[in-house]
């Protein structure tokens, strides 16, 4: 496996992540920019419009039709919050030429479709065409509102939105439906032509890429058009609050379900790679602590875990419980975090954190998608580990600095969704 | 060992039957650090009846019994449970049971044989008690309430009543509370002898393998049984016609869904070449680019392409198109008006278009160890070589295509699920 960047102009940048262990080719255009309050709407809209049609495709029938013909192309677009920012991510997969049944250019067709959709949007009249922009409102309506459907992730993304109150990263990915409201075709055009102009662009292509693939890129007329630009990565400072914030909402469920939103403040050297051991120890799988004793021996959770955001620092540890239980279960939970706290965990516990962590790792290289989002978060965060450095510094992590990153733990939010 | 290859899609895949009656198919990956294995025996929740080999006797189990079997096997002597014991060895392990047969199986980059010691032990080595089987009633209960809870579930299961009268495909797979609580030690024991016997399963392989070594590594972890002859199945007889049209319900969902089925009575009829028809079907019918979906998107009446599946093995075979709507009745008579262009008028460029796009769906397969080994286990169990789709691909043509729709998709086929909104 070979990754190369190149940087095209300034701010826009081809990775080239050269792999022969797929039958397909997969392409991915990212557009980065902060995540602000003002665009949050906006961006996730533009997602969905963007697919509707383009200049020379202009209806979605169209563009399918042209993905069918590529040998049933798949083609997805959506929108993702990375820390303080959101991108945009578009993706189209093809079959590798070689496994063709006749000989096409599919890669190079590819490229042009891809660039197409999102750089050469279908405009009438200086705007969006108002059709789309109206169908796709009324769609993004739905998702914002489907966001109580699923307990579990509200009850996460609610505890993030107190953590962060008034805070970029506090913001739902989707946007807000009073905003939503109010953006109309010519405003939602006028922010894309800007989003275009000062975003963050970065191309990935993945597989058996051939020898002149540079100049498939370069040669295509949208990206020509494209001009440089200054960016910066979006990164608000850490603040640490005084006392911990309980919240408690009420709703119809018939299960419980308990978050907790912790800060990690410590700056030890390699303080993601050991918070990744602590919070696999305290929550990662069938072996930790909180699903041995939460919910093997207490029987008091039928779901229960813990998730580490390393862009932010914090840990999420989330349950799903009887109503009735919410005092017993916070009570085991806040034990386990004191256990980690006394070094109360075995080496052999390390040892098979370290055993998931790095099947994880390994599992990296042997997927398209996996591998792109691991090389984007390296871009994103200015570093360049391979997956090789990542597993050795996992290795050397000790149970000395876990008891560290433990004690520098400290609750941030108690969210509780009972009814 | 015999080699059957696809030089299409440059894959090999290595096939013996072993001295003690178990198929072994292993199928190299060069580049790949992953590695996966799955273990199934062709014993499903449709094996309910059955004459045991060595015994003559003929056996009633109570419905359920293969799913509970395949809880039952993590759990070993001395409390060990061998789910645990893979996971701490970073391996991702896994078991599942379905109509037709039941698997066990991990997946990994690393510790593969210790790995592979710990799945072929505790799938030879059952170990139940009365305590351990009483057990699990709770937990299986429990699972079974979930299932009633799903209106995904009862969409199906009521479009197979629709279909079907008396076919064991009806039962479900962790059967009723009733029907577990029927279950001992004893009957599991009966069930396991018989269908846990090598000749009835097939271990898959798919990874970076030498084939000779890791036949030899399968060989070496081989615990011999006495080999059994066939095992005779009692199903219910064939019926000709559906049972009913149409039945539906009421559950909490925010739009109604719907599945659309259409019964295929000739289920023996070349399987893939017929299979890779109705996906060709399936897609020009109610896929992305499909009249039909254009319509009803544009009217607002659905907002995704509907899922389409053909279900398929000797004793049952069906169409089953699903989606959801606000008024599922309209897509139904949408989809028969396609149906009746579609038979006047088979437009080839359309035609040549989705079959392009049915082969990159076949040749997209192949990107994953997990996915190539699924797909080789569950076709064999069918009879089939999974090759054969990418082999057997150029010789659907527009004519026999047409010949399969006027066959299965005819409205005296057809049945209505929905499940309407509380």
């Amino acid at each position: 496996m070979i990754n190369e960047t190149i940087e095209l102009k300034e701010g826009i940048k081809f990775h080239k992540i050269q792999t022969n262990k797929f039958k397909t080719n997969l392409l991915a255009i990212f557009l980065t920019m902060p995540l602000t309050k003002e665009n949050v709407t906006k961006n996730a809209l533009l997602a969905a419009v963007l697919r509707r049609g383009t200049k020379n495709m202009q209806t979605q029938e169209i563009i399918s039709q042209n993905l069918e013909e590529m040998y049933g192309a798949g083609f997805d677009c959506g929108i993702e919050k990375n820390g303080d920012n959101q991108t945009i991510k578009l993706y189209l997969e093809t079959i590798n030429d070689e496994f063709l049944p006749e000989k096409e250019e599919l890669l190079k067709k590819s490229f042009q479709i891809i660039f197409e959709i999102a750089f050469n949007p279908l405009i009438e009249n200086g705007k969006f065409k108002t059709e789309y922009v109206q169908g796709e409102k009324e769609n993004l309506k739905q998702i914002i509102e489907g966001k109580i459907d699923n307990k579990g992730s509200y009850a996460m993304e609610r505890c993030i939105e107190e953590m962060y109150k008034n805070k970029a990263y506090g913001l739902y990915k989707y946007g807000y439906i009073e905003a939503l409201d109010k953006i109309t075709e010519e405003e939602l055009y006028n922010h894309y032509k800007e989003v275009i102009k000062t975003c963050k662009i970065d191309i990935y292509a993945s597989g058996m890429l051939p020898q002149n693939i540079l100049e498939m890129v370069k040669e295509n007329e949208s990206i020509q058009k494209l001009q440089e630009r200054k960016v910066q990565i979006n990164e608000e400072p850490k603040q640490l609050i005084e006392q911990e914030k309980i919240i408690e909402e009420k709703m119809e469920v018939t299960q419980g379900k308990l978050v907790l939103g912790l800060d990690v403040d410590s700056n030890i050297e390699n303080i993601s790679y050991i918070t990744m051991c602590y919070n696999t120890i305290l929550g990662g799988g069938a072996n930790s602590k909180m699903f041995q004793n939460v919910r093997e021996k207490a029987s008091l959770a039928y779901t229960v875990g813990s998730n580490y955001l390393k862009r932010k620092q914090n840990i999420i540890i989330r349950a799903g419980i009887e109503i009735q239980n919410y005092e017993k279960a916070l009570e085991i939970i806040k034990q386990q975090l004191d256990d980690m706290k006394n070094g109360k965990f075995t080496q052999e516990d390390l040892n098979n954190a370290k055993n998931l962590i790095i099947a994880t790792i390994e599992n990296i290289p042997e997927e398209q998608d996996t591998q792109i989002s691991y090389y984007f978060g390296q871009e994103l965060a200015n570093t360049n580990i391979s997956t090789e450095e990542y597993k050795e510094k996992i290795q050397k992590v000790s149970k000395e600095q876990i008891v560290e990153v433990a004690n520098s733990v400290k609750m941030n939010t108690i969210y509780f969704l009972r009814n | 060992m015999k080699l059957v290859e696809s030089t299409r899609i440059k894959e090999k895949a290595y096939i013996e039957k072993l001295n003690n009656g178990l198929t072994v198919i292993i199928i190299p990956k060069e580049n790949t650090q992953k590695k996966y294995v799955i273990w199934g025996t062709h014993f499903g929740s449709i094996d309910n009846r059955f004459i045991m080999p060595k015994t003559n006797e003929e056996v009633f189990v109570p419905d359920g019994v293969a799913h509970f079997l395949e809880h039952k096997m993590f759990e070993q002597e001395n409390g060990r449970n061998s789910l645990d014991v893979l996971m701490s060895l970073g391996v991702d392990a896994n078991a599942y049971t379905t109509n037709n047969h039941t698997a066990y199986l991990f997946e990994t980059t690393n510790n593969f044989y210790e790995a592979l010691d710990e799945l072929m032990d505790y799938v030879q080595n059952p170990y139940f008690t009365d305590e351990n089987v009483e057990k699990e009633k709770g937990i299986i209960a429990q699972e079974i309430g979930m299932y009633d809870d799903d209106p995904g579930w009862q969409l199906y299961m009521n479009a197979l009543d629709c279909m079907y009268k008396e076919n064991a495909i009806k039962i479900d797979i962790a059967g009723t509370v009733e029907s577990i609580n029927k279950i001992d030690k004893d009957v599991l024991y009966k069930c396991y002898n018989t269908f846990y016997n090598p000749s009835n399963m097939t271990l898959v392989v798919c990874g970076d393998f030498k084939p000779e070594e890791i036949m030899q590594e399968i060989k070496n972890r081989i615990v011999e049984k006495e080999k059994q002859g066939e095992i005779e199945r009692i199903y219910p007889k064939d019926e000709k016609g559906i049972n009913k049209k149409y039945k539906e319900t009421s559950m909490p969902v925010s739009k109604p869904i719907f599945l659309i089925g259409f019964k295929d009575e000739n289920t023996n009829k070349d399987k893939v070449k017929k299979h890779i028809a109705i996906e060709i079907l399936m897609n020009m019918l109610v896929g992305k680019s499909s009249p039909l979906y254009q319509k009803m998107y544009d009217e607002g009446l659905l907002l995704a392409p509907l899922d389409m599946d053909y279900e398929f093995t000797n004793n049952y075979a069906h169409v089953m198109l699903t989606g959801q709507s606000k008024e599922p009745k309209k897509v139904q008579e949408e989809l028969l008006k396609q149906i009746q262009n579609l038979k006047q008028n088979m437009d080839n460029k359309y035609f040549e278009r989705i079959k392009k796009k049915v082969y990159g769906d076949y040749v997209v397969e192949y990107n994953n160890v997990a996915d190539i080994a699924r797909m080789f286990l569950s076709d064999y169990f069918k009879g089939i070589n999974s090759f054969d789709y990418i082999e057997q691909y150029n010789t659907v043509t527009e004519e026999y295509t047409t010949e399969i729709l006027n066959e299965i998709f005819d409205e005296k086929n057809m049945v209505m699920s929905v499940v309407n909104i509380k």
